[in-house]
């Protein structure tokens, strides 16, 4: 793609959990606020929401306006971009393409979700929302029911076990311990996972990414306005959103996540990268069995090995391709249109040399892939360490 | 709610997809355009009301307004054109919900409207 760089310069999020004390929007100026404290002032061209279901969740919609009314940013053009789950990875590729395409010199996107105001059904329904209302809402399937049905074919058709099934998420619980910003910061063994709570079986409570509020953003600029920006950038180097057959029931192949399969192969060639050059990426398991099927699109595992390689230490912070450096969707947590920023927070932390005790050494490329619904919409990006 | 539900009702009754007019495949839901040869020559179409199960789930923790049902099996069901859908299995023995089960549809109320108390109908399949 011709047109200019672009950049991260900075970040900011909240930890993910529950703000009973806050609203959807202080949630997004405090997670703002933290991203603009990168442009030394200057004023920024465009500000972009990301955020699945603010009218359910806080009877609230134009959270564009809000966002700028309350920053104070009176004048700049703003909207809410929404694709369920993808939202946050969908407004940063909106802001990332008119950066790079010149149109803008700047653009703040911030992803936010206020879940915990509602009552866990209704968080549900909610969530269901992301799906068909006619074939899907109306038989009465969750999200986790939809997850469920996947699991059950991936482990019956590609003979994977209740402990291979369970390695993702206990890898990312692993890894959130020492992430001050995660929901849950606790190790568990692969017993946790398949003793707790039956959710839509085979899927289990800890199978399942938590509810929880939140709101992270970034600060995307052109050459130009990182100029007046304090160090520390990270270059974005490719990003593509692709969609694929509404439901996964309508797919030929369930098993086959389409989406990610051709975003993650864009963003990696407009980044002019080999897929070995990563050196972590962030992986959108809202269920482990979306995780495992996710490095299968992505071509790190072979068809039905997902999860068997994350079990064999593939994934891990000291294996091949680390993933989920803070905690993935089930450990750090998942407010759902905020979670794709969350991904792209980490994903610079890493790149800047910032992230602390969850630093992978000598990090130089990352990717992060975010999902809406069952891999309708996958919005993937890539990033490099800057030089 | 109501108004969304009366609009495809007949597709809920008696499971109407589409046929694709150019090369003969069969949808459920219904489609705009064939996914397997792209043609926009569809029609409505009645599915065969029997087929296996692909895969199954028993949700332990539904949506509202579905309360009184759970745990519900739900299915996805490859019906004998090839088309396939997702369903709640019913009146059948738990050890009979298992992949490759040959299922045939009925009608049963599908979900009571919690403000109006309207009964909406629909498709559910059972073991057969």
């Amino acid at each position: 793609m011709s047109g200019q760089r672009a950049y991260v310069a900075s970040v900011g999020m909240t930890p993910i959990g529950d703000h009973w004390g806050k609203s959807i929007l202080d949630l997004a100026v405090d997670a703002s606020r933290g991203a603009l404290a990168g442009l030394g002032g200057k004023k920024v061209d465009q500000v972009i929401v990301g955020n699945m279901f603010s009218a359910v969740g806080a009877s609230q919609e134009h959270l564009g306006a809000l966002v700028t009314s309350a920053l104070g940013l009176r004048g700049t053009p703003a909207f809410k971009v929404e694709a369920a789950c993808a939202s946050g990875g969908s407004a940063f590729n909106t802001g990332y393409r008119l950066v790079k395409s010149g149109a803008i010199g700047s653009a703040l996107v911030v992803g936010v979700e206020k879940m915990r105001d509602l009552e866990p059904e209704e968080a549900s329904r909610a969530l269901a929302m992301a799906e068909s209302a006619e074939y899907t809402q109306f038989v009465g399937a969750t999200f986790a029911a939809l997850n469920g049905l996947l699991a059950r074919l991936y482990m019956e058709q590609e003979n994977v076990t209740r402990d291979e099934l369970s390695a993702m998420p206990v890898l990312d619980h692993a890894n959130a311990v020492t992430a001050a910003h995660a929901q849950f910061r606790k190790a568990i063994t692969p017993e946790v996972v398949s003793r707790s709570a039956l959710i839509s079986d085979p899927l289990r409570l800890f199978d399942c990414a938590p509810v929880g509020d939140g709101a992270a953003a970034a600060l995307i600029v052109n050459d130009d306005a990182l100029a007046g920006a304090k160090g520390g950038h990270v270059e974005i180097l490719g990003g593509k959103i692709a969609t694929t057959e509404f439901s996964v029931y309508e797919r030929e192949d369930m098993l086959d996540f389409l989406a990610t399969k051709e975003a993650f192969k864009g963003a990696m060639a407009e980044a002019g990268l080999a897929p070995g050059k990563l050196s972590l990426a962030e992986v959108h398991d809202a269920f482990s069995v979306v995780g495992a099927l996710s490095l299968e699109a992505m071509g790190y595992s072979k068809r039905g090995q997902g999860s068997k390689d994350a079990k064999a230490g593939k994934y891990s912070m000291d294996g091949e391709l680390p993933i989920n450096t803070f905690g993935g969707l089930k450990a750090r947590g998942h407010p759902v249109g905020a979670t794709g920023m969350y991904q792209i927070a980490e994903a610079f932390l890493q790149l800047a040399g910032k992230a602390g005790k969850n630093q992978v050494e000598g990090a130089q490329y990352a990717a992060t892939q975010n999902i809406g619904g069952v891999d309708s919409t996958s919005a993937v990006h890539v990033f490099g360490r800057a030089s | 709610m109501a108004i969304q539900y009366w609009r495809i009702r007949d597709r809920y009754y008696r499971l109407i997809g589409s046929r694709c007019g150019a090369c003969g495949s069969e949808f459920f839901p219904p489609v705009y355009r064939c996914k397997k040869c792209g043609s926009e020559d569809i029609a409505d179409r009645e599915m065969p009301r029997t087929g296996k199960i692909l895969t199954h789930t028993l949700l332990h923790e539904p949506l509202p307004g579905f309360e009184a049902l759970a745990p519900f099996y739900l299915a996805v069901v490859k019906l004998d054109n090839g088309a396939k859908v997702l369903t709640q299995i019913v009146d059948s023995p738990p050890d009979a919900v298992k992949s490759g089960a040959k299922v045939r549809a009925v009608v049963r109320r599908a979900k009571v409207d919690g403000d109006s108390g309207q009964i909406f109908y629909g498709y559910k399949f059972v073991v057969e």
